[in-house]
């Protein structure tokens, strides 16, 4: 019951934080204190801990929504729309090498996109190459070649077993070009999302 | 229809007063979030949601009209304590004063004008 209990306050935490995550660092983690020293208080006057009574506990604050906008309103902090620089941001991904450096930057300025987001944002790209380069590793030691350059280990590579190159050049497509697609439709569509007054952070 | 109404309504009064509310609970002595938050949950269509209190707590401390400190408690972990400051006390007589003349207005009004 109790796991029960506390991972509804941790989800309810977790929606809060999610809601205030383009607010000032200071005034996020004053309004989640006050909010989880609440709930402490709270729980400590209950009579008998069930679901049902936490539940009203939280139900009695409000949705993570309202307070969020209630915050806002006290602080004039308006929620974050997707601008020039989410654009950008997409744009850069799009393009190799030193545009992801510059893309994955501006990713992290930017507060409209959620934690998640950001890091699947910087990761997918490089994640495609490291897996990309590991298969490259692995297809040369199963042919018992040593890799000293990249060039000539997918030459080397390309003798003996025709299938297993042919999963690397698929690979490298894929790295090369699908993926920072794929990783800028994504982003796109999340700020898109995100930047709707309406559903802003219900993730 | 009348719900929503009235809901509205209270909503607009409230907008401009809970700030005064929370300031005046605070008048005789300090108090933690919670009891502070429980109480105003007391008077009838003061609070709907609890937590919204806290943003304006925050913003009551950042304006120097209330401040906080840490007390022991005797039960469980300490609790941050809201007082009110100087300020605070002269920002509530000033709106007690500017409160009573407006209603005084606008019972009068209600009464002669509004009750034919």
């Amino acid at each position: 019951m109790t796991t029960k209990v506390d991972s509804r306050i941790e989800d309810y935490m977790k929606d809060l934080r999610a809601e205030l995550r383009d607010f000032p660092a200071t005034r996020r983690r004053e309004i989640l204190d006050e909010v989880q020293e609440h709930i402490y208080q709270a729980r400590a006057e209950l009579d008998a801990e069930t679901e049902a009574s936490v539940r009203t506990v939280l139900d009695r604050l409000g949705e993570p929504s309202d307070i969020a906008a209630e915050a806002r309103d006290r602080f004039g902090i308006r929620p974050k729309k997707a601008g020039p620089l989410e654009v950008i941001a997409v744009v850069a991904l799009l393009i190799p090498f030193f545009g992801w450096i510059v893309g994955t930057v501006l990713l992290w300025v930017s507060r409209v996109w959620s934690m998640r987001d950001k890091i699947i944002g910087t990761i997918l790209v490089p994640g495609i190459w490291v897996f990309f380069f590991l298969s490259m590793v692995v297809d040369s030691v199963t042919v018992g070649t040593v890799v000293s350059g990249k060039g000539r280990g997918m030459g080397r590579a390309l003798e003996p077993q025709a299938a297993e190159t042919h999963w690397g050049g698929v690979l490298f497509v894929l790295a090369f070009f699908l993926i920072p697609i794929v990783t800028a439709i994504y982003l796109a569509i999340r700020a898109r999302y995100l930047s709707q007054p309406d559903t802003a952070g219900t993730s | 229809m009348v719900s929503a109404e009235r809901e509205f309504l209270a909503t607009q009064l409230r907008r401009g007063t809970l700030e005064y509310c929370v300031l005046a609970l605070l008048k005789k002595e300090a108090r933690y979030g919670f009891d502070l938050v429980r109480s105003l949950g007391d008077v009838d269509g003061m609070v709907t949601s609890e937590g919204t209190i806290y943003p304006l707590l925050s913003r009551l401390r950042r304006d120097g009209l209330v401040e906080t400190s840490w007390k022991e408690s005797p039960t469980g972990p300490p609790r941050r304590y809201y007082a009110l400051t100087p300020a605070g006390t002269r920002a509530l007589k000033l709106f007690k004063t500017e409160w009573d003349r407006f209603t005084q207005a606008v019972d009068r009004l209600l009464e002669s004008g509004g009750g034919k």
